[in-house]
C-alpha cells in the first residue's frame, strides 16, 4: 500500500467513525442548546441503544456475522432494527427527562449535570448486572461486498452507514428548519421565557428534544455494533466523550457544527491512529476538548447557535 | 408597622419559622441544656476516641485495612469539598491529582528508575534519599528511596503545582465547561502514565514501592499504623477545612460559589481565589496519593480513572457539599457499604440463590453493583436532598415579635461609621470623572461619549428612560464591562478597564439593580465579604490564626455590625439569618450595607428603593442623604423622582446612551430634551 492508499483507507474509516460521532454529538448539542445542560446520561443511552438493536436483530434470528442477508430482507431487517432502536432509545431519553431532569430545571448551578452522571451510572450498571461484563458478538447481516479503490477498500457496510447517517441528519435539518415544531424548538433555544409567552409548549419541546437526541444516539449505537461487530457495557464513555468533543468543536448548541465536528473527530481518530500512535489519540482528542473550551468556547466555526448571558 | 400598609414582601417577614416538635427533638430536649460549644467538644472527643480505639476493639486485620482505605478516601473527599463545596468549582478529574501524588512518590521510592550515578547525586545520598548501587560489569546506578515523610508534603506541593498549571487557564470557564475540562484532564493523566513506561512501568504499574518507616519501625503490610496515620491526617484536614471555611478566604470562596460577578464587584480577586481552592484541593489529593500507594506498595494507571473521581464526588454529594463533617460521613458510609455491607449481602444473596435454585442469584456479585448505588445516590440526593445528609447551612431560629418590629423612621442614620477614610473636599480632582465614555454592544451604542463629573461630597442622581445606558455606565465604572472608548478617572487617577476587585480596592463600591446577594450566606457573612478588599488574611493566616489575623477578624466583625446598624433594627437582629430569608426591602438594605462595608469613597447605587413602599423609600432616602455628611460620595440611579429631587445635589440624564442634560433637579426637569426623552416630542412642544 502506498501512502496515498493508506490515506484514502483511513479517510474512509474516519468518515465512518465520524458518521457515528456526528449522530451522537447531535444529542449533546440539541439538549445543550435548549436547556444548557451537559447530559452525561447520553453516553449510556447510546450504549443501551446498541444493546436494544442487538436484541432486535437477534430476535430476527440473526446471530453473529455468519447469517448474511441480501436485497429486501437486508433492508427490512436493518430498517426494523433502526426504527425500533430509535423509538426505544428516544423513549429512554424522554423517561430520563421526565423523571430526573424536569424537577431540577430551575435549580441553578451544576446540580442537573450531577444528576445526569448519576443516571448514566444507573444505565451502565443495569446492563452490567443483567448482561454481564463480557463483550457481545454483534449480529451483522451485511454481505461482505467491497470495492477496490487502488490499494484501499471501500466496503458496503461503510456506504450503508454513511447513507443512514446522512438521511437521518437530513431529516433532522428539514425538521428543525421547515416544520412548525422545529421553529418552536429554535425559539425555545433562543429564549425559553419568550417562547412560552408566544404559546410554545416549552415542556413538550424539551421532551421532544430529548426524544430526538436519544433516538439519534440509539441509531449511533446500532452503527457502532455493525461497524465493530461487538458491543459492551463500557462503550458509552469513550465514544460519548469523543462525540462530546465533536459537539464542542462545532460550537455547542449548533446542529451543523455538531455534524462537522463529528466528522473531524472521526478523521482525527483514524488518521491520528495511523500516523501518530493509537495510544495517543485520546490525548489528542481530549486536548482539543480542553483547548477549544478555553480559547474558543463558541467552536472552531465561531457560530454557536445562541448566546445566553 | 401598624400605620404602614405592608408590602407583600413585608408580610413574608412576619411569618415565624416554627419547627415541628418530633419524638426525637423531645428526646433531645435535655441535651439542649448543655451549651453548644461543650456539646460539640464532647461529640468530637467521643468520635476521635472511638476512632483511636477502633483497631484495638475489632482486632480483625481485614477490617482495619478497610478502615485505613476509608481514611484515604475521606481525605480525598475533604479535598474535593474545598473545590466543589466551598468554591463551587465542579471538578470531575480530581483523581488526576491523586494519581500525580501517587506517582511522584512511587517513582522516587521504588526501583523503577535507575539513572546512572554521577557526583551530582552525592548531596542526595548524604541526605539519605538515594544510594549508589554497584552492578558487576556495568557503571554504577542510583537507587531512589526518598523518605515517605518528606514526600507526603512533597507530593502535595507537586500536585498543587499541577493544579495551578492546569487551573490558571481553565478556571475562568463557567461551571459546566469547567467540569468537562477537568474531566478531560482526568482522562489525559492516566493515559500519559500508561504511555510513559520508562518512568511509570506503563499499564503494568509500579511495584515494590517502599513503605514508610518511623522510629526504626517499618510499616510494611500491617494496616494498623496506616490507619492511625490516616486518622491523624483526617483530623488535621478537618481542622484546616474548618479554619479556612470560617475565614476571609472561606467567605470569599463561598461568595464566588454563590455569585461570581457580585464577588468580584465586592473586591474578591476571583481568579486568584479559585486557583487557591484548586491548588489546596489538589494538594490534599497529592498527599493522599502518596499515603495510598505507600500502603498498597503498588500503583497502576487504572486506580486513578474517572470512576474514582465520581466516587469521591458521590461522597461529597452524599454528605453535603461544603459540609466538613458531612463529607467525612459520606466517605465512611460509602466505604462501609463497599467493604462490609455489600460483601455480606452477596453472601446472603448466594445463599438465597441456592435455596431457590436460581443460577442468576448465585452468581450475582453485588460488589460490582456499587456503582449502581452511586448512581442512585447521586440522582436521589440531587432530587430530594441537595444539602446532603449533614447540610452545610442550617436554618436559624425565628425572631420574636419585638425583634421583628421595625417602624419606618426618618432622620437618616444613627451611626458615625468612624472607620471610613475621609476624603478632603478641597482636593483638586473630582471624585469621579468620565471622559468620552463609550460602550457598544453589536451595532448599538449602550453608552456614547459620556462626559460626567461627580464632585466630592455630593449625591448625584443618574436618571433616564429604561434602556438608556445607566446600568452599563455603572458596569464600566466598576470594571464589570470594558469600555470601547473613553476614560474613567477616579480622584484624578485613570482606572479605565481595571478589574472589578481592583476598583473596589481603590474605593468605588456598588449595588445591583437585580439583587445579587450571596443567598446561602448569612447577613453578617455577606457584609464581611464586602470587607474583602480591606482585609489581608491569607490561607496560611486563616489556618494558623496568628494574633494579627484574630485582631483583623475581630475588627471586621465590629465594623460589619456597625455598618448593619445604619438601618436601625432592620438588619441588626438578623445577622445570622441567611440572605435568602430576608424580605425584599431588607435585601436591598443588605446590598447597600455590603457595599459600604468596603469603606468606599464613592458609592454607586442602582435603583436602591425599587420594590420599597413609600414609607420605606423615604427612610432610605434620608439614610442615603446622610451618607454624604459622613463622607461618602453617592452616584444614584433612580426612577422615583421624589427621591431624586430630595437628595440629589446634581442630576444627569442619559437617553440612548448619551448625556442629554445635567444640572439641579429643577433645571433638568424643565429641560426640553429631557421632557422629550421621557414623554415624546408633542409633550415637549407643549401641545
Amino acid at each position: 500500500m502506498t501512502l496515498r492508499d493508506i490515506l484514502v483507507q483511513q479517510i474512509i474509516n474516519g468518515l465512518s467513525l465520524g458518521a457515528m460521532y456526528s449522530l451522537l454529538a447531535l444529542g449533546f448539542t440539541m439538549v445543550y442548546g435548549i436547556i444548557e445542560l451537559i447530559n452525561f446520561a447520553h453516553f449510556n443511552v447510546f450504549m443501551v441503544g446498541s444493546f436494544i438493536a442487538m436484541w432486535v436483530l437477534q430476535s430476527l434470528g440473526l446471530v453473529g456475522q455468519s447469517r448474511v442477508l441480501l436485497g429486501l430482507p437486508l433492508v427490512g431487517a436493518l430498517s426494523l432494527a433502526l426504527a425500533s432502536t430509535m423509538l426505544l432509545s428516544g423513549g429512554i431519553g424522554v423517561l430520563i427527562e421526565r423523571t430526573a431532569l424536569r424537577p431540577m430545571r430551575n435549580v441553578p448551578g451544576t446540580a442537573s449535570m450531577i444528576t445526569t452522571i448519576g443516571v448514566s451510572y444507573i444505565l451502565f450498571n443495569i446492563i452490567l448486572l443483567t448482561v454481564g461484563a463480557a463483550s457481545q458478538n454483534y449480529p451483522n447481516p451485511m454481505p461482505r461486498i467491497s470495492w477496490d479503490l487502488g490499494g484501499a477498500v471501500l466496503r458496503l457496510r461503510e456506504v450503508l452507514l454513511w447513507s443512514v447517517s446522512l438521511v437521518l441528519m437530513g431529516l433532522l435539518q428539514v425538521f428543525v428548519r421547515r416544520t412548525k415544531m422545529g421553529k418552536a424548538m429554535r425559539a425555545t433555544a433562543q429564549d425559553q421565557e419568550a417562547a412560552r409567552m408566544m404559546g410554545v409548549e416549552v415542556d413538550q419541546i424539551i421532551m421532544l428534544t430529548f426524544f430526538i437526541g436519544s433516538a439519534l444516539a440509539g441509531a449511533a449505537g446500532l452503527i457502532f455494533g455493525l461497524y465493530y461487530n461487538f458491543t459492551s457495557f463500557i462503550i458509552g464513555y469513550t465514544a460519548g466523550l469523543r462525540a462530546f468533543t465533536a459537539a464542542v468543536l462545532g460550537g455547542i448548541g449548533n446542529i451543523m457544527g455538531a455534524m462537522l465536528g463529528g466528522v473531524i473527530i472521526g478523521l482525527i481518530e483514524s488518521l491520528g491512529g495511523q500516523f501518530l500512535a493509537v495510544r495517543w489519540t485520546d490525548v489528542i482528542i481530549f486536548s482539543i476538548l480542553i483547548l477549544v473550551l478555553v480559547f474558543r468556547p463558541t467552536g472552531i466555526f465561531g457560530m454557536s447557535a445562541h448566546q445566553k448571558s | 408597622m401598624a400605620d404602614v400598609s405592608p408590602s407583600p414582601a413585608a408580610e413574608t417577614e412576619t411569618i415565624p419559622i416554627t419547627q415541628p416538635r418530633s419524638f426525637w427533638s423531645a428526646l433531645a430536649a435535655p441535651v439542649r441544656w448543655i451549651p453548644e460549644v461543650t456539646r460539640k467538644r464532647v461529640g468530637l472527643a467521643l468520635v476521635f476516641g472511638g476512632a483511636l480505639l477502633f483497631p484495638i476493639i475489632v482486632r480483625n486485620g481485614g477490617d482495619v485495612d478497610a478502615a485505613a482505605n476509608a481514611c484515604a478516601f475521606a481525605i480525598l473527599a475533604l479535598g474535593l469539598n474545598i473545590v466543589v463545596g466551598f468554591a463551587g468549582l465542579l471538578d470531575l478529574g480530581y483523581a488526576a491529582f491523586f494519581a500525580i501524588g501517587a506517582y511522584v512518590y512511587g517513582i522516587l521510592a521504588s526501583g523503577q528508575v535507575t539513572p546512572p550515578w554521577n557526583d551530582a547525586w552525592q548531596a542526595l545520598q548524604w541526605l539519605g534519599l538515594v544510594s549508589r548501587y554497584h552492578i558487576e560489569g556495568a557503571p554504577d546506578v542510583v537507587q531512589l528511596h526518598f523518605s515517605f515523610w518528606l514526600m507526603l508534603p512533597g507530593a502535595a506541593v507537586v500536585a498543587a503545582l499541577f493544579g495551578i498549571l492546569f487551573g490558571a487557564p481553565t478556571l475562568r470557564l463557567k461551571g459546566d465547561y469547567l467540569a468537562i475540562v477537568t474531566l478531560g484532564f482526568g482522562e489525559i493523566v492516566p493515559i500519559v502514565v500508561r504511555n510513559t513506561p520508562k518512568l511509570t512501568n506503563g499499564a503494568m504499574g509500579l511495584n515494590g514501592v517502599n513503605s514508610p518507616q518511623a522510629f526504626g519501625y517499618r510499616f510494611g503490610v500491617n494496616s494498623t499504623p496506616y490507619y492511625y496515620l490516616g486518622v491523624f491526617m483526617i483530623a488535621l484536614l478537618i481542622f484546616i477545612s474548618y479554619r479556612l471555611k470560617d475565614s476571609r478566604i472561606g467567605r470569599a470562596w463561598m461568595a464566588i460559589r454563590e455569585d461570581e460577578i457580585a464577588a468580584g464587584a465586592m473586591g474578591v480577586n476571583r481568579s486568584r481565589l479559585k486557583l487557591l481552592a484548586f491548588a489546596i484541593g489538589a494538594a490534599f489529593a497529592g498527599a493522599t496519593g502518596t499515603f495510598y500507594i505507600a500502603k498498597l506498595t503498588t500503583a497502576t494507571p487504572d486506580m486513578f480513572q474517572f470512576p474514582v473521581s465520581v466516587m469521591v464526588l458521590v461522597m461529597v454529594v452524599l454528605g453535603g457539599m461544603g459540609s466538613v463533617p458531612g463529607v467525612v460521613l459520606g466517605a465512611l458510609i460509602l466505604q462501609l457499604l463497599q467493604s462490609w455491607f455489600l460483601q455480606d449481602l452477596t453472601q446472603w444473596t448466594h445463599a438465597l440463590g441456592r435455596l431457590v435454585h436460581s443460577e442468576w442469584l448465585q452468581q450475582l456479585e453485588l460488589v460490582q453493583g456499587i456503582e449502581l448505588i452511586f448512581g442512585i445516590i447521586l440522582v436521589m440526593m440531587m432530587l430530594y436532598r441537595r444539602g446532603g445528609l449533614i447540610p452545610a447551612t442550617r436554618r436559624t431560629a425565628a425572631l420574636s415579635m419585638t425583634e421583628q418590629a421595625a417602624a419606618p423612621s426618618r432622620g437618616g442614620i444613627g451611626v458615625s461609621l468612624s472607620r471610613l477614610e475621609k476624603v478632603e473636599a478641597s482636593q483638586g480632582s473630582p471624585m469621579l470623572e468620565t471622559v468620552g465614555l463609550t460602550k457598544r454592544f453589536g451595532g448599538i451604542s449602550a453608552v456614547r461619549d459620556v462626559n460626567l463629573i461627580i464632585p466630592s461630597h455630593t449625591v448625584v442622581g443618574l436618571i433616564g428612560p429604561n434602556g438608556s445606558g445607566k446600568t452599563t455606565f455603572f458596569n464600566i465604572v466598576t470594571g464589570l464591562d470594558t469600555p470601547d472608548g473613553g476614560r474613567v478617572l477616579f480622584l484624578g487617577e485613570d482606572v479605565t478597564g481595571l478589574p472589578a476587585h481592583t476598583i473596589v480596592e481603590k474605593g468605588i463600591a456598588r449595588t445591583f439593580q437585580t439583587l445579587r446577594l450571596f443567598n446561602n450566606m448569612t447577613v453578617l457573612e455577606n457584609v464581611l465579604v464586602g470587607m474583602h478588599a480591606r482585609t489581608r488574611t491569607n490561607a496560611v493566616g486563616a489556618v494558623f490564626r496568628p494574633p494579627s489575623t484574630r485582631a483583623e477578624e475581630r475588627e471586621s466583625r465590629e465594623w460589619a455590625i456597625e455598618v448593619l446598624h445604619i438601618f436601625g433594627n432592620r438588619l441588626a437582629p438578623r445577622v445570622n439569618h441567611l440572605a435568602s430569608s430576608l424580605s425584599y426591602a431588607n435585601r436591598r438594605r443588605l446590598e447597600i450595607a455590603r457595599a459600604i462595608a468596603s469603606r468606599p469613597k464613592l458609592l454607586l447605587l442602582d435603583e436602591p428603593t425599587a420594590g420599597m413602599n413609600p414609607a420605606e423609600t423615604l427612610e432610605l432616602a434620608d439614610q442615603i442623604r446622610s451618607l454624604r455628611t459622613i463622607g461618602i460620595t453617592v452616584l444614584l440611579i433612580e426612577h422615583k423622582m421624589n427621591v431624586v429631587n430630595e437628595i440629589s445635589d446634581k442630576v444627569a440624564v442619559l437617553d440612548y446612551g448619551e448625556k442629554i442634560a445635567e444640572g439641579t433637579a429643577q433645571e433638568v426637569q424643565r429641560n426640553d430634551d429631557v421632557i422629550r426623552a421621557y414623554l415624546g416630542r408633542t409633550a415637549a412642544a407643549g401641545v
